[in-house]
């Protein structure tokens, strides 16, 4: 130990140090400032950025030890007076702040380059940003944020851009929905200040750290925790028979248990955990723990779990079949043997998809303690309902016993959206140690917990007529679920179901095999279940246009569902906004010009798509609303509002207060969002299937409503007037000749008058929907979303290396309450896309992770990333609130798609694998030029 | 159970870190930027007790020139060299290459000397202690099996220095201090091809400066092979250069466990020479690429740079 000397902040401090810590482990541990992120903990995501003596500095890879007598910012420091410093403010206005957790590393890097290059252009932005990892904004935002800071140049007396809210003027109509307006928490997050999981401090902590398996698929014959339990340090060990209730996010996969017992299923899976006095003692204590294994017949490819496994263990020895087939689903609509025959061309491919991890830039974190109230968790999560349930069956203890906050999230996007083993084992270690216990996952371990897209493999045929007229598609596919289910049953439906919108099929069916094998389990992420599936059908569309010499996007306009109308599967299909995204992308690509004339090497394509506006159904089956809000006005005229709903950098918070705002006719100053936490707030089902606006959001609408109509009728009550001549507007309530004219605490005052604060709870349920077969509730919703992108590329015809030139992008999102969340959203999904498209994958070595790191796992940066051209299109779905559906999920399907669309414009090959690869283009280049030149063959 | 303290020593001068260095004999490691040292020791890839950090030493910081040579200190960042107007001028493939390392903030800490001293990676040798258990340890982690080729015999960690091979074809020499004094060497000659013990520097060398010849003036190319237009680590680098006497020389990084070098006396050899690093590369799947793709690229790269030349 030393003792180090730094000044932080301007702030001196002396602190004693391992002299080997990391300056990022000393500005957290040791002074306590968390707004400096730890991403990755090998400098590869640039989270941790600081200022050392003026120069940016990757903290998590730098010894402290280095800078004895330095003078260090943070985030926290960035600015000098009360405000935001104005290159923050710039985040934060233009919506440049999603998750947050990237966001004090940009502002660090970008605020430094700028300071340094003033004036820089768009380009050299990009390239300075090129080592932060942001994975919500497609750094479209993020850049813009920069370019105009950089534009308006950067003098400290400029610094005054924090206007003071305007209050609104008498009677001014007060309208919030379809404005543009930053998150509420956005100046929390671009300041350092917002507490994510791992900012958590609860005195007195434990760390805990996990032993994990080295086998796919092997027995534990014994496990021998003494020399652990020695350690000086250790509070306690916990192994699997301890945990042994069952959980999962399905009632009908609850195949899991927490820790590891009897035996391992996959390379990574929990065996024992330590709780320490700290973590390098936890970490020590791992190593002392003794496992032996036997290892038994491993399940690695979709190929060897389909297959009978003859005397060798199944990886879960329940289910009817002597193989590894978790669920099979199969649905057929219409006639596909006579729709495939009645068809004037079929074409019918082949398709390989790797699996792709979500990729949040803040790892899991959660911290638990029992008291008189019994357990309180608060960890990253999406869904603090499914958790709740999920520790009070595996903990043994009531429902009321059991308290999940949510803090900041720092990304989710489907990977923290299951009840997950290191939150039941931080529970369990708290619980037998009688001390808050604390894990924050490696970057490393949160590659191994995956739930990623599912590696996949399919057929898909399509037949058409020759004009275009699509006449039936089939789709046999199968996917690699890994270990255990997660939603893994619902992905194995989506892949098929939801192939029955945009166009109009008379003829659909398909068949989907979710295998287990010995890896890492898979579960749901953005776009779930049908972005692969999606991509190989608009693969085959673009192939029949192609070989009918139809225009693609012609061919897609002819075929698509109408309004109003409902599918071969029975989806109800309400607005339908794909003809207007499709025109869109196409007048704004110059499509018909372009497309097909561009020269070799240099192409355009095309692709659509849709998704869910929330599941109709809940996962576990009851009676519940799928959302409550409740409402509650004090006094003070202050609104609460309390929801469920999960706020992880999407902006639902934001979304509930505007149209609370925009219902009760009051500014947003007057709201207070209270969410994500389960003792406080009505169940909601939680952040996925892109539910929250559309029920969320109506259940909001609906309590404002019925406190709009409280507040009126207390106030006609007081004022013996009709409640249908006063109105609710810019803050007053008043009647038409003003006899009545008052403000809204003076309305307030009359409704809380001997009564005391007003609760007002409002509701969604969604209407019954959909057919009476087995599986008809699959991919139910409420409302559907519908989108296209136009992509144009570059080959590089020696190299196979492809460059994104631009997308363009359209989502019929309904209507956009916020439309700078909405295209945050969107730019996001684009960009996720196009990190499937082209580098993304979940690489293994004999069911070990390889690609584990953000250095290996290959997110776009910023250069990478193209221009991106946003279309928000509005069709005003007549069942979401304010006309509004979902943002956050299907715009990522048809950007796939239309990139590769595009390289088949550009080069004359259709790539069927994702990621492409290119030596893939290369190869399929040299096929198809030989097959050119000879065509015998 | 004692642990070995972790000890940090900021070294005052060239003279104090060889001492210190010698004094830890097999436990120590130096650092300068850190960038690489500091995410193996992370990883477990190394666990040295001993740190000694050389950022102190401004001797080592500067660049320097007489008539015939170009001086740089190893301890020059990444991102400051395209400062300096020599290099600039007369080795713009260098300042090229530097901009082609990692990231940004990276290059803001990393340094010349660590770029051309920087670890061979693989992907099976680059990760966690546990990790490496779980796969089976390789040869580079004290295992008795290459899990890239299946081999007992070699291990084919890449060489990932992008600055090296400019370097090279630019006929860099380096100055290396040690216990037993100053030394030069041709910077081709300190890399062994041994994937496990790349350089053949004694433990306690230094690098004090990288000379490049300023009596000679050299055309060249860079290019890089990478998944992503930032943040990866090679897949192939390869630099061309041709001198006033019309001397070409080609180096190759990221395709075998040392720079992969030929020399020609005129730019008529260039079949022959590309053959000849060609066959030389020992490219195996270790590697977010395959490794067929990154063979043939090195023919790609090498014709587009050699047309690049022959056309200036």
């Amino acid at each position: 130990m030393k003792q180090l000397s730094i000044t932080i902040n301007g702030a001196k401090h002396e602190v004693l140090i391992n002299e080997h810590e990391m300056l990022s482990t000393v500005i957290r541990e040791k002074i306590g400032l968390t707004g400096t992120k730890i991403g990755c903990e090998q400098g590869s995501c640039g989270a941790c950025t600081v200022l050392v003596n003026n120069e940016p500095v990757l903290s998590c890879i730098t010894p402290a030890m280095r800078f004895n007598e330095a003078s260090i910012t943070t985030i926290e420091g960035i600015s000098t007076d009360a405000k935001l410093h104005r290159l923050q403010q710039k985040f934060v206005d233009k919506g440049a702040v999603q998750c947050g957790f990237c966001t004090p590393g940009m502002v660090i890097t970008a605020l430094d380059f700028i300071n340094k290059n003033p004036g820089a252009s768009v380009d050299e932005i990009k390239d300075s940003l090129s080592g932060n990892v942001c994975r919500c904004t497609g750094y479209k935002k993020i850049i813009e944020a920069v370019s105009e800071y950089s534009k308006e140049g950067f003098s400290q007396d400029k610094n005054s851009a924090t206007e003071e809210p305007v209050p609104a003027p008498e009677n001014v109509v007060i309208s919030t929905v379809g404005k543009s307006r930053p998150y509420i928490e956005a100046g929390k997050k671009v300041s350092g200040a917002a507490e994510y999981a791992d900012d958590v401090r609860i005195k007195n902590t434990l760390h805990a750290k996990f032993l994990r398996s080295i086998y796919p698929h092997a027995k534990i014959e014994s496990i021998d925790t003494t020399e652990a339990e020695k350690l000086p340090g250790v509070r306690a060990v916990a192994t699997g028979k301890e945990l042994p209730v069952k959980f999962g996010v399905l009632p009908i996969s609850n195949d899991e248990t927490a820790i590891a017992i009897d035996k391992v299923r996959y390379v990574g899976e929990v065996v024992a955990a330590v709780a320490a006095d700290t973590e390098d003692i936890a970490k020590e204590a791992i190593k002392l723990i003794k496992v032996q294994y036997r290892r038994i017949k491993e399940f690695l490819t979709m190929d060897d779990s389909l297959k009978d496994v003859g005397e060798n263990e199944k990886i879960h020895p329940e289910g009817k079949f002597n193989n590894n087939v978790h669920k099979k689903a199969e649905l057929r609509f219409g006639n596909q043997a006579k729709g495939l025959e009645e068809s004037d061309i079929v074409s019918k491919m082949e398709f390989e998809f790797e699996g792709v991890s979500h990729g949040f830039t803040e790892p899991h974190a959660a911290t638990a303690w029992w008291d008189e109230n019994g357990l309180t968790i608060i960890t990253a999560t999406q869904v603090p309902h499914y958790l709740h349930r999920a520790l009070a069956k595996v903990m043994e203890v009531p429902l009321s016993r059991v308290r999940v906050i949510k803090p900041y999230v720092g990304g989710g996007f489907g990977g923290k959206g299951d009840p997950f083993p290191h939150e039941m084992i931080v529970a369990h270690l708290a619980r037998k140690t009688g001390r808050p216990v604390k894990i924050r996952f490696s970057r490393e371990e949160v590659f191994i917990s995956n739930h990623g897209r599912h590696p996949s493999r399919m057929v898909l045929q399509l037949g058409a007529k020759k004009d275009g007229t699509l006449t039936a598609l089939d789709a046999d596919i199968t996917i690699d679920g890994g270990a255990y289910g997660s939603f893994g049953v619902v992905t194995t439906y989506y892949n098929g179901v939801l192939l029955q919108a945009p166009y109009k099929l008379d003829n659909f069916g398909f068949r989907t095999f979710r295998v287990y094998t010995n890896k890492p389990q898979c579960g749901a992420m953005r776009g779930h279940g049908a972005v692969n599936s999606r991509f190989a059908t608009e693969s085959l569309i673009d192939d029949i246009a192609h070989k009918l010499k139809i225009d693609p996007v012609e061919m897609r306009m002819k075929n698509f569902l109408t309004p109003h109308t409902l599918t071969v599967g029975h989806y109800r299909i309400t607005s339908n906004g794909s003809r207007e995204s499709l025109m869109k992308v196409a007048e704004q690509s110059e499509w018909k010009s372009r497309h097909g004339n561009l020269e070799f090497g240099h192409g355009l394509g095309v692709g659509c798509g849709f998704f869910i506006s929330g599941s109709a159904l809940p996962i576990i089956w009851n009676e519940l609303p799928q959302s409550v809000v409740h409402l509650k006005v004090d006094f003070d005229g202050r609104v609460v509002i309390t929801s469920g709903a999960s706020d992880i950098g999407q902006g639902s918070d934001t979304m509930l207060a505007m149209i609370v705002a925009e219902v009760l006719g009051i500014s947003m100053e007057k709201i207070f969002v209270l969410a994500a936490d389960t003792l406080l707030t009505p169940v909601d089902m939680g952040s996925y299937s892109s539910r929250v606006t559309f029920m969320a959001g109506n259940a909001a609408k609906d309590a404002a409503e019925k406190l709009c109509n409280e507040i009126i009728e207390a106030v006609a009550k007081a004022k013996n007037s009709a409640k249908e001549e006063l109105n609710l507007v810019g803050e007053r309530v008043f009647n038409n000749d003003k006899s009545i004219d008052l403000s809204w605490l003076e309305a307030i005052d009359i409704l809380t008058a001997n009564r005391g604060a007003v609760s007002i709870s409002g509701k969604y349920i969604s209407p019954k929907l959909g057919g009476d077969f087995k599986g008809a509730g699959a991919g139910l919703s409420p409302s559907y979303s519908f989108g296209a992108c136009t992509a144009e590329v570059k080959v590089d015809l020696e190299t196979g290396q492809v460059k994104i030139l631009k997308v363009w992008g359209a989502h019929d999102c309904g209507k956009a309450i916020n439309p700078m969340a909405v295209e945050g959203q969107l730019e996001g999904s684009w960009h996720m896309g196009i990190g499937q498209t082209l580098t993304e994958q979940m690489k293994y070595y004999e069911g070990l992770i390889m690609s584990n790191n953000f250095l290996d796992y290959k997110i776009p940066t910023s250069l990478d990333t193209p221009d991106i051209i946003t279309n928000i299109i509005e069709t005003n779905e007549p069942e979401g609130p304010f006309g509004a559906k979902e943002c956050g999920e299907g715009a990522l399907h048809p950007v796939i798609p239309a990139v590769a669309n595009a390289i088949f414009d550009a080069v004359g090959v259709r790539i069927k694998k994702l990621p492409i690869m290119p030596e893939d283009i290369l190869r399929e280049m040299k096929l198809h030029k030989q097959a050119e030149m000879n065509p015998i063959l | 159970m004692m642990k070995k303290e972790k000890t940090y020593y900021k070294a005052q001068s060239v003279k104090d870190a060889i001492a210190k260095a010698a004094e830890h004999a097999n436990d120590f490691r130096y650092l300068a930027g850190g960038t690489d040292v500091i995410v193996n020791q992370f990883q477990g890839n190394e666990d040295k007790n001993c740190l000694i950090d050389i950022t102190g030493i401004e001797e080592l910081e500067q660049i320097k020139s007489d008539e015939k040579k170009l001086k740089i200190g190893p301890l020059v960042k990444l991102d400051d060299l395209k400062e300096n107007d020599i290099i600039r001028k007369k080795f713009p493939a260098l300042i090229e290459a530097a901009h082609a390392v990692a990231t940004p903030m990276l290059r803001k800490t990393a340094t010349i000397g660590g770029n051309i001293l920087c670890e061979n990676r693989c992907i099976f040798y680059n990760q966690s202690a546990w990790w490496r258990e779980a796969a089976g340890h390789c040869l580079k982690c004290n295992g008795d099996i290459c899990i890239a080729t299946g081999g007992k015999k070699a291990c084919f960690s890449k060489f990932m220095s992008d600055t090296a091979p400019v370097l090279i074809c630019y006929d860099a020499q380096i100055e290396v201090l040690d216990i037993n004094g100053l030394q030069v060497f041709r910077l081709e000659d300190i890399y062994t091809g041994d994937g496990i013990n790349p350089r053949s520097l004694s433990k306690t060398a230094l690098i004090r400066s990288i000379m490049l010849p300023l009596d000679n003036t050299y055309q060249s190319v860079f290019k890089k092979l990478r998944p992503r237009e930032s943040a990866d680590f090679s897949s192939l680098t390869t630099a061309v250069s041709k001198n006033e006497q019309g001397r070409i020389k080609i180096a190759l990084g990221g395709v075998d466990p040392k720079p992969v070098v030929a020399e020609g006396d005129s730019i008529a050899l260039r079949d022959e020479l590309i053959l000849k690093v060609f066959k030389k590369s020992r490219v195996i799947d270790n590697d977010y690429y395959s490794r067929l793709y990154r063979r043939d690229m090195i023919r790609v790269f090498l014709e587009q740079s050699f047309d690049v030349l022959a056309a200036t």
